[in-house]
């Protein structure tokens, strides 16, 4: 039974992280109605980012608010530069550019970074704490606490702030916003930089789990869109509670399942995504297309 | 009375498929003005012409300033509130947000409270469902959020397209008799474009009548409604 809980706060950790790659995710599908490829490239950009400010010897707490502030501009940045000009192009034009930008930032990352994975530092301490007869690291912890701050931060913001608000109304509904003296497009380039701050949250709380290259997040997005996608795609809650689920359920079936562990627990992640496209499309908190009119 | 609002001339249409063919019109401030017309005639697409939402040519003013080459955000900010054919709610929203995105421009905190009141006032309905999503509203109450969301933007021009759209009459008067008392007490101009011309034509001061985008009649509102 311990181990199993033990099992279970790892599996809300490792979710967490799952949690803030989906949120990054749903963002800006609703603002583009189209999920960005290239998330989990840019989140791992800027975790190198991270990396080589940590490496010329600033602390990890100031470095890690600079890399999120370095990768809302970044985000800012790619929507003006390459995602705004084909604004009004069909959907499928929109992946491809989004597949291309994946690779680029691959391929980029590799070139200055170099393919060598990297140990990246957590400022957790490895030690676990009993709590109820339960070992729980504080790594877990400290992923739980951060994941859970960023989280609420962008809850808050969505939610709280006329920001939150104008960004949302953007997102789904840009003509009526516009009327109403909404910049719209500058909306929309706020949702990709809080989009790209958020996943490079992700990319931190990961490496120092998975060692840090440029492949590093393939395995996480695969976990993020699983998540993103049993959350309902355009929900932020759904997000959040998809990754805890997926999670937990990868890491209970890498203990539990004779055989899964390892590659294998990432089909898991994408039996979750099969599984519930054929059983609920909407996932658990999309809307359903019907409205009235 | 010096004009609020004059089109010259303007031509506007959707790609190759052109719409208006030249209309001109004026909107004097603080004045009712209609815009009838059957299906087509070009109104919707008037009233899309003035807030940018389709290219247009010839000339637009408000306020003594040409609206050419404005954006969309540009012009609302300048003092034009448009409740768009199907009322435009983000009904991913709830009413309150709505309402919120009307005054999210503002500035002046204790004028906005006050013009809560009075929005509240006209529409108790609105300040019951506060809470609740926009989706839940029927369509009369979708029609009095959209007119209550555009006139805590304190506009000095309302545009309002077809607000009688889809409602039962009672519906309609009520909203109408909101319409002109909110002319009155806050002197905001309204574009009103209808198909129900007999309702229209008693709110507004003077009134313009498209046919195939051109103006076919123009005259006091009055006079109009004697010889329809």
């Amino acid at each position: 039974m311990q181990e199993f809980f033990q099992q279970v706060v790892s599996g809300i950790a490792i979710g967490g992280i799952f949690a803030s790659l989906a949120l990054a995710l749903v963002l800006i599908y609703n603002a583009m109605g189209l999920v960005n490829f290239a998330q989990g490239e840019m989140a791992m950009f800027a975790t190198f980012v991270a990396y080589a400010l940590i490496n010329r010897g600033m602390s990890y707490w100031i470095a890690f608010p600079i890399t999120l502030v370095l990768a809302f501009g970044g985000g800012i940045l790619i929507q003006r530069l390459v995602i705004k000009p084909v604004e009004r192009a069909p959907v499928l034009t929109l992946v491809i550019i989004t597949l291309g930008l994946a690779t680029l930032v691959n391929g980029f990352a590799g070139f200055i970074f170099g393919y060598v994975p990297r140990s990246f530092p957590s400022p957790f301490s490895a030690d676990s704490a009993d709590l109820f007869g339960v070992f729980i690291s504080y790594r877990d912890m400290g992923v739980i606490a951060v994941s859970g701050l960023v989280l609420l931060g962008v809850y808050l913001l969505l939610q709280r702030t006329t920001v939150g608000l104008t960004m949302r109304a953007a997102a789904h509904h840009p003509e009526a916003s516009r009327l109403l003296g909404v910049q719209v497009s500058w909306m929309l380039a706020l949702g990709w930089g809080l989009a790209s701050a958020v996943g490079a949250v992700s990319g931190i709380m990961v490496a120092p789990i998975l060692l840090l290259e440029p492949n590093m997040m393939q395995s996480i997005i695969i976990y993020a869109f699983a998540a993103a996608v049993l959350g309902g795609i355009e929900s932020p809650l759904g997000a959040v509670i998809g990754g805890l689920i997926v999670g937990v359920t990868v890491n209970l079936a890498g203990a539990y399942l004779p055989g899964v562990g390892g590659d294998l627990q990432l089909a898991v992640g994408l039996a979750i995504i099969i599984a519930v496209l054929i059983a609920r499309p909407n996932g658990l908190f999309g809307r359903a297309a019907i409205r009235r009119v | 009375m010096p004009n609020l609002l004059e089109l010259k001339e303007v031509h506007a249409g959707y790609g190759p498929r052109s719409v208006l063919h030249g209309v001109s019109l004026s909107v004097p401030e603080g004045g009712i003005v209609s815009l009838l017309g059957a299906n087509g005639a070009g109104k919707t697409t008037t009233l899309r012409a003035i807030t940018a939402g389709v290219r247009w040519s010839g000339d637009i003013i408000f306020g003594g300033r040409s609206l050419r080459r404005l954006a969309t955000e540009e012009i609302v900010r300048a003092g034009i509130a448009h409740v768009p054919e199907g009322r435009g709610i983000c009904t991913e929203l709830t009413v309150d947000e709505n309402l919120k995105l009307g005054s999210h421009l503002r500035r002046d905190g204790a004028e906005v409270r006050k013009d809560y009141d009075r929005v509240f006032e006209y529409f108790p309905v609105l300040k019951e469902r506060r809470k609740l999503s926009a989706s839940t509203l029927s369509g009369g109450e979708q029609q009095m959020l959209a007119l209550a969301r555009a006139l805590l933007m304190k506009p000095k021009l309302m545009l309002l397209d077809e607000p009688s759209l889809g409602l039962a009459p009672l519906v309609v008067r009520a909203i109408f008799q909101i319409v002109k008392s909110i002319n009155q007490a806050s002197r905001v101009a309204v574009l009103l474009v209808e198909q129900n011309a007999r309702i229209a034509l008693e709110l507004s001061r003077s009134a313009y009548v498209l046919e195939v985008g051109r103006v076919a009649v123009s005259g006091a509102s009055a006079d109009l409604k004697d010889n329809e």
